[in-house]
């Protein structure tokens, strides 16, 4: 099955080119979202996604769980960008919550607070 | 399926852990599919991303388009901190080409651990050059290599041109402690940064 298959098989496998599923968007449309940023299925996404085409309906599948945005496109075997537009569309769809990394303090990373609680995790570790 | 901390969306009215993620960098072959794989929870996964390359000192023929995709790979693990913490780890390619990647995995993150083989250490300068001037708080982190603990830490830091205030440490990408080790100087580096 062509959506399952690993990563190295879809590189020259794939009958269809992977931007096609995306009607030639590379870019994400109306947010940005981030690598890391975690996506869920939202109860409209579990009871409208039979409707919907298959690549939408793995992405459902797999947000049944929290999953990041570059595990999803791993999981689809599709570059990162292409899954970040298929994302956007069901997020815009209601279909998707996505959970975007926390706000960048002053200096461009993340906040004293948030760093003091990983510091301590990686320690405890 | 991979396990996840959290099994259900913000309906449910649960708490969303925070995504964070920290950059392993260095030059081909340095470790940094190693060092991925062993802080990693999950088998590092290690993917081909297609990324649109702008090619320099082409002529500016109609016909020929200025855009070419390449392929770039990219090793990521997670580690779970704890239910309110996920960190990303991504080992991305040492090359100045690929920049246009870098800048997507730098932004908004904790920082990056730059890994360096002392008898390669040009293959470094790309990852140094590119998160001092993107201002990411790094640590340059020496894979022990045989024979790498015969420098002492001075003309390691002025073969590597590197400012006083990155830390320098000795890593071993294969072993865990000393992996995490490597984290944890780059957090603390980058909390001097957030402060």
């Amino acid at each position: 099955m062509m959506w399952g298959a690993a990563p190295e098989a879809s590189a020259g496998g794939r009958v269809v080119p992977v931007y096609a599923l995306t009607n030639g968007r590379t870019r994400a449309v109306g947010r940005d979202i981030p690598i890391e940023s975690l996506v869920s299925v939202t109860e409209h996404g579990r009871r409208g996604a039979v409707a919907l085409d298959i690549e939408y309906r793995r992405i459902i599948e797999l947000g049944e769980r929290l999953i990041s945005l570059v595990e999803i496109g791993y999981a689809l075997g599709l570059p990162v960008g292409v899954a970040r537009v298929l994302v956007s569309d069901l997020a815009e769809s209601g279909h998707l919550s996505v959970h975007a990394p926390p706000p960048v303090a002053a200096y461009g990373g993340p906040s004293q607070e948030i760093l003091g609680r990983l510091l301590d995790g990686l320690r405890a570790c | 399926m991979d396990s996840a901390p959290v099994d259900a969306g913000p309906e449910a009215g649960i708490s969303v852990p925070t995504p964070l993620k920290i950059l392993v960098a260095g030059g081909f072959g340095v470790g940094k599919t190693t060092m991925v794989g062993t802080l990693s929870e999950i088998p590092p996964l290690n993917t081909e991303q297609a990324m649109t390359e702008v090619s320099e000192g082409v002529d500016d023929l109609a016909a020929v388009p200025d855009k070419r995709t390449t392929t770039v790979a990219m090793d990521f693990g997670r580690i779970t901190i704890d239910d309110s913490m996920i960190l990303y780890l991504f080992g991305t390619p040492g090359q100045t080409r690929f920049w246009f990647m870098w800048d997507e995995l730098a932004s908004g993150a904790v920082g990056a651990v730059v890994l360096v083989d002392l008898r390669r250490i040009d293959d470094c300068f790309a990852a140094v050059d590119y998160f001092e001037n993107r201002r990411l708080p790094f640590v340059v982190a020496v894979n022990g290599f045989p024979d790498t603990h015969a420098f002492p830490e001075s003309e390691v830091r002025e073969a590597l041109l590197i400012s006083s205030d990155v830390p320098l440490i000795w890593t071993d990408a294969r072993d865990s402690e000393l992996s995490r080790s490597a984290l944890v100087s780059l957090v603390e580096h980058a909390l001097t940064r957030a402060a």
